[in-house]
């Protein structure tokens, strides 16, 4: 590199030279080596998790004066080793759609705020004066239950853990949920009654072991999709080795199925109980394991829907008041209920033919087999969601083929932090912390203690779940209500007659927190400017029990802060002699005067870490707003709920040095297998298996039948719709439609139809349609020949288009356990647009 | 309220057009603008809410094999043809059959890269890894559609990084 | 069964008697009239077989192919021309029409046994029966691709430039014909291990013209084939 030409760089450059003059490019003057040295090509990389779904594939972020330039898969990251799917790649520009908040919205009329106002940027103080006022005012006038929050399982560990402080332990509210109601709370029921512990038994490592994956109710391939690279990888890369897929429709997933199985909506129940039938009928029942390890219960039938009481179907429903009544039977007891479930009975109820049940069957069945069952919102958006994810864990226990490498019932989840905010932080409505509830007094003095507030604090009812906040909303009897990370207009079922009711309800003040205009910030009174993914420290948990930590990498634009500093700042507008009661606070007097921020991060323990400890190579707004590093601070006080009993975290700064690790993490150790001698430092030497959340260490086997869904297809509305995801755009879309080459990729919502139903009633491909189902309609254009190939009877809409919104057209009916919403089972019509 | 906002939008949709046009979509400064920033119903919904309004065609795919600029080099190229009806199965992976390191002469078509290659060991294989079997979970087509709103991410060689030659 | 014999015999009686009171006209004109009614019969019975709707009268078609089917350029388009079965898989010349209908029959009896009754069996012989029409429109260079898509009459303008390109360099000079590129137009492929794309012509007939224009051309063919063989 002496900077001499050679004759054959000059012959080169006179070549580029002509090129580039017919191109109209000017081309540098000579070639030299690079301009400032390599320095000016350095970009600072570092480690963060995705943003997006609940598989929590590492992210290598690079960043150039102060602005994310690039971002790659991290090939050190376990889950994903380089790997990202088209969103992951893309994560460098959803901090940057033009259109992102800067500053807090307030809806005034003559300079001052009104319900039929319109937006005006206001400051951070009067935005806060008015919220507090309008809570102040709820407070006083109806009392705590009529204050509420609709929280995320994309909140951080640390907002997430904040909000359920403020709201419990702040306003003495139980009526905080997450939008993970939604997504995956039939999942953490249904651990809850099998293992009493949340969270899969299993890691991702299972995909490398398993010589048979069945998805249940899952599209791995657009929804995991580099979860589905690794089943792939096993699939292709090793001849033995079978993939089953089961939906009501024929997705991408089922591309790589050697069984594909389309069912009849809401019969999987069916198949569950078949195969349970099948092992036992064959013998190939794992009795050591099943005597040693397992209980077997009937569960009441009969529940309901989850509906509004007044409906027809919950008055028909004996059971609707408590469905999760489970009484003790015996192993002779189960095998008579299943025994009803025959190859022939299911066939036919399920429309699926006898040979693949068998064939599926058979995968179980076979010892020899390691099977890994997967499933997301098929299963947990059910009416029988719970019920649905105990059955597969009736063949996985029957079997034994549970908590070893390559036997694992999986359950996915679809946020980043669902597992890691949304469930063991614990902000459901009836949760504490590390699978406590509030409705035991035992686990509400614990939180009291470790949270160091007065006993009697914390509220002992379970507040408001996701879909009953809405229906109070609408009713006036929640009317203080503050949303954040989610986008529920868009998301929650009958939007229109029930959700959207609520925020404009004249009596409700409603603030929304999010980085962008979404359709819920746009319903708002009030919205705050928020500071996304790596523009703050945070946390999150996957679905692997992986917890991952990152750090502030840019700078928000604007005004734009972090839920976690919105909801501190806004604890310091309120005193505990205006929120707590006298008699409390008089057999505690030294709590009065002070301000909930005092109470809930101002404690001796969240304040406990000066801001030396932060990487001075990285920036933190909260901690510098704040004078104490207030993210380590609450998550060592959270970690303290979890340690010593099998939820245990490492301390946090591990956690920087790390690609994640998986609890329980005892001395430094991530636990992989749990349950399992050898794998969980829980399971005692000789134990072999111990299901330690349950009082006597065993799972529990369920009896429970199929129940037709809450709504079928009629002469009337005469089609099943299922509402799910695409692969390019995530949730709403509210990041990913603002990506140029995310939104041309799946430039806008469709209703997938079969070809020849359509043709049939005289539909053509490219039509436009009403979708009218008996709670709403929306418009759509017909596609026959798209990714999702649906058999006569059945459409699919996606939800991420706030043009079309689905959910005015689906149904409120939920799991009436998980009070999950199902929707992927209603009943519509199709009317061609005349024109 | 939402309805006021319509007619008002509607009213300045000609000039608030023109800044989009000169700014590229960039933040405006009359109140409304800042207020909502766009009027685009696939982002904040119609006006008034809840409305049921038409849904138009979607836009034609991107059919002109030209290959586009990536923002950063680490990001998969988009694929500029059509590939309606293309099957990417357990049984066939059209992708592959022009794409593929032995066909790349006589098809034309660029190689997949070398990354591909690669196990979740980092080891090299002689073929496509089967972990990128499906090639559809990285790279997709794009429609000739406008984007909805502008996207300020900055070019790394906006902010300093100049290429080798270019000074 | 008595009665049976008496009326068999009486109608041989009535048969083999020359006609006396009939006319040699009539009679000619009468068979005439009568074989164009059988005739008409015949192929109105044969054509009825040629329809969508009557392949499609098997579950076996109507769950498997033919869902395929719809999913295809063939089934919806711009201008609504469409191909149904038959336009693909039944040849319209009279001759390999009725060739093709008697081979047809062994599929009545897999049709009887059941060999693809089922999705699981459909799924297992998929790729034999998907051999069997890629042999057959090898053979006969995609006949009935270009009853509807001449070569000569592409546009190439207003192809694709990719299209274009591979249409001319392939099709064109006949190094291809549409089958061996266009394999699973219609329908999902079976596991096509160790096929390779179409395009890639084997080195056998690389330079050589796949097209057998007239007959002439088959048997220089063969007999150049004979002659390679021989040394």
């Amino acid at each position: 590199m002496t900077g001499e030409l050679t004759r054959r760089d000059i012959l080169k450059a006179h070549a580029a030279g002509i090129a580039a003059a017919t191109a109209g490019i000017a081309l540098p003057a000579a070639a030299q080596p690079v301009p400032g040295g390599v320095t000016a090509l350095e970009i600072k990389w570092s480690k963060a998790p995705c943003r997006f779904c609940g598989t929590g594939c590492g992210v290598m972020v690079g960043v150039k004066e102060g602005q994310v330039v690039a971002t790659h898969g991290d090939m050190q990251a376990e889950v994903n080793r380089g790997l990202n799917c088209i969103k992951g790649y893309f994560l460098s520009k959803i901090m940057y759609g033009a259109d992102r908040l800067k500053t807090p919205l307030l809806r005034k009329r003559n300079g001052a705020y009104a319900k039929d106002g319109e937006f005006e940027p206001v400051s951070w103080d009067e935005a806060f004066d008015v919220m507090a006022e309008q809570a102040k005012r709820v407070l006083k006038e109806k009392g705590p239950t009529a204050v509420g929050m609709f929280g995320s399982g994309q909140w951080t560990i640390f907002e997430g853990y904040a909000a359920t402080k403020l709201m419990r332990a702040g306003f003495r509210s139980n009526n905080l949920d997450p939008n993970a109601r939604h997504c995956m709370a039939s999942a953490a029921y249904a651990f809850m009654r099998t293992f009493g512990m949340d969270e899969p038994m299993g890691v991702y490592d299972d995909f490398e072991h398993a010589d048979a994956f069945v998805l249940w109710g899952s599209n791995m391939a657009e929804m995991h999709p580099i979860l589905w690279t690794r089943v792939a990888d096993r699939r292709l890369g090793q001849p033995h080795v079978r993939v089953a897929v089961l939906s009501t429709f024929t997705h991408r997933s089922m591309d790589l199925a050697d069984i594909p199985i389309i069912f009849t909506p809401g019969t999987d129940l069916a198949i569950l109980n078949y195969i349970a039938n099948h092992i036992i009928q064959t013998g190939r029942v794992n009795q050591d394991f099943v005597q040693r390890h397992t209980r077997f219960v009937r569960g009441v039938t009969e529940i309901g829907y989850g509906l509004r009481p007044e409906h027809p179907l919950e008055k028909a429903a004996p059971n609707a008041a408590d469905p999760t009544k489970m009484e003790p039977i015996d192993f002779e007891a189960f095998k008579a209920f299943v025994s009803d479930y025959t190859l022939a009975k299911t066939a036919e109820l399920t429309g699926v033919d006898p040979g693949f049940l068998e064939q599926l069957a058979e995968l179980y069945a076979d010892p020899d087999r390691k099977v890994m069952s997967l499933w997301t919102m098929g299963f947990n958006q059910h009416v029988r969601g719970v019920w649905a994810n105990q059955m597969v864990y009736n063949i996985h226990l029957l079997t034994g083929k549970i908590s070893e490498p390559g036997n694992s019932p999986f359950s996915l989840t679809g946020q980043p932090s669902a597992c890691g905010t949304a469930r063991e932080v614990g902000t459901f409505a009836h949760r504490l912390p590390a699978d406590m509830t509030v409705t035991n007094p035992k686990h509400r003095e614990r939180a009291e203690e470790i949270w160091r507030i007065p006993k009697g604090i914390i509220p002992d009812k379970p507040g408001y779940h996701a879909v009953l906040q809405d229906r109070m909303l609408k009713d006036g009897k929640l009317n203080f209500y503050w949303v954040q990370v989610n986008n529920n207009i868009q998301a929650a079922p009958n939007t229109s007659n029930e959700t959207w009711q609520g925020y404009r309800n004249p009596d409700n003040f409603i603030v929304v927190s999010d980085a962008y205009p979404t359709i819920t910030a746009m319903s708002a009174d009030l919205i705050l400017p928020a500071a996304m993914w790596v523009e703050k420290e945070g946390a999150y948990g996957n679905a692997e029990r992986r917890t991952q930590v990152w750090r502030q990498l840019v700078q928000a634009p604007g005004e734009a802060r972090s839920d976690l500093w919105q909801i501190a700042e806004f604890s310091k507008r309120f005193t505990t002699d205006e929120v707590w009661p006298a008699d409390i606070l008089e057999s505690n007097p030294e709590y009065r005067g002070k301000t909930l921020f005092d109470v809930i991060f101002r404690n001796g323990e969240v304040d406990r870490f000066p801001l030396s400890e932060i990487d001075p190579a990285y920036d933190n707004h909260e901690a510098k707003d704040f004078g104490f590093y207030i993210q380590k601070g609450l998550f060592e006080e959270y970690a303290t709920f979890g340690r010593g009993h099998g939820h245990d975290l490492a301390p946090f700064n591990m956690y920087h040095e790390v690609r994640g690790l998986r609890w329980p993490v005892v001395d430094g150790k991530e636990t992989l297998w749990r349950y399992r001698e050898g794998f969980d430092p829980f399971v005692k030497p000789g134990e072999g298996v111990n299901f330690y959340g349950q009082p006597d260490g065993k799972a529990v086997i369920i009896a429970v039948p199929y129940e037709p869904p809450a709504e079928s297809p009629d002469e009337e509305y005469d089609i099943w719709l299922v509402t799910g995801r695409v692969l390019e755009h995530w949730h709403s879309g509210s990041m990913t439609l603002r990506v140029p080459e995310l939104f041309r990729a799946f430039p806008g919502a469709v209703c997938f139809m079969n070809a020849d139903d359509a043709r049939k009633r005289g539909i053509n491909q490219g039509a436009e349609v009403r979708i009218v189902s008996r709670r709403g309609e929306m418009r759509a254009r017909i596609d026959t020949r798209g990714r999702n190939r649906m058999p006569p009877g059945v459409i699919f809409v996606p939800w991420f288009d706030a043009s079309k919104l689905i959910n005015k057209v689906t149904l409120d009916a939920t799991d009436p356990i998980s009070k999950q919403t199902d929707f992927k089972k209603c009943a519509v019509k199709i009317i061609p647009v005349a024109v | 309220m939402r309805g006021q906002d319509y007619t008002r939008r509607r009213l300045r949709r000609p000039e608030w057009m023109v800044v989009v046009a000169g700014l590229l979509l960039f933040v405006t400064t009359t109140a409304i603008a800042q207020v909502i920033p766009t009027v685009m119903p696939q982002l904040v919904g119609r006006s008034p809410a809840m409305e049921t309004g038409p849904a138009a065609p979607l836009p034609k795919w991107i059919t002109d094999d030209v290959r586009k600029e990536r923002n950063y080099p680490d990001q998969p190229p988009v694929i500029p043809h059509s590939i309606e009806g293309y099957q990417l199965s357990v049984n066939t992976n059209r992708c592959l059959s022009c794409h593929r390191r032995e066909f790349t002469q006589e098809s034309g078509a660029p190689m997949i890269s070398v990354t591909h290659y690669m196990t979740r060991e980092g080891q090299m294989l002689a073929d496509v890894s089967p972990r990128r079997y499906f090639c559809t979970a990285c790279h997709v087509p794009q429609a000739d559609a406008k984007p909805l709103v502008g996207n300020t991410f900055k070019d790394m060689s906006e902010l300093g990084a100049k290429p080798a030659g270019s000074e | 069964m008595e009665w049976i014999r008496k009326v068999v015999l009486w109608a041989w009686h009535v048969v083999s008697t020359p006609a006396g009171t009939l006319s040699l006209g009539f009679l000619t004109l009468g068979g005439f009239v009568g074989g164009v009614m059988f005739w008409g019969a015949f192929n109105t019975a044969l054509e009825l077989t040629n329809t969508e709707a009557f392949c499609t009268s098997c579950h076996e078609m109507r769950d498997n192919v033919y869902q395929e089917l719809t999913r295809t350029i063939h089934f919806s388009n711009r201008s609504g021309v469409r191909a149904t079965c038959p336009d693909c898989h039944v040849p319209h010349n009279w001759t390999d029409k009725i060739a093709r209908k008697m081979q047809a029959s062994k599929e009545v009896w897999g049709k009887i046994f059941g060999t693809i009754n089922t999705r699981p069996k459909f799924l297992e012989h998929r790729l034999e029966l998907a051999q069997h029409e890629w042999a057959r429109l090898k053979a006969n260079d995609s006949l009935e691709c270009r009853n509807c898509h001449s070569a000569v009459a592409m546009d190439l303008q207003r192809q694709t430039e990719r299209a274009a390109a591979i249409h001319t360099r392939y099709l064109l000079p006949g190094r291809a014909t549409c089958i061996d590129c266009h394999k699973g137009i219609a329908h999902e492929l079976p596991n096509m291990q160790g096929i390779d794309p179409g395009w890639k012509v084997p080195p056998e007939l690389e330079g050589e013209s796949t097209t057998s224009s007239t007959p002439i051309d088959e048997l220089r063919q063969a007999m150049k084939e004979l002659h390679a063989s021989n040394f």
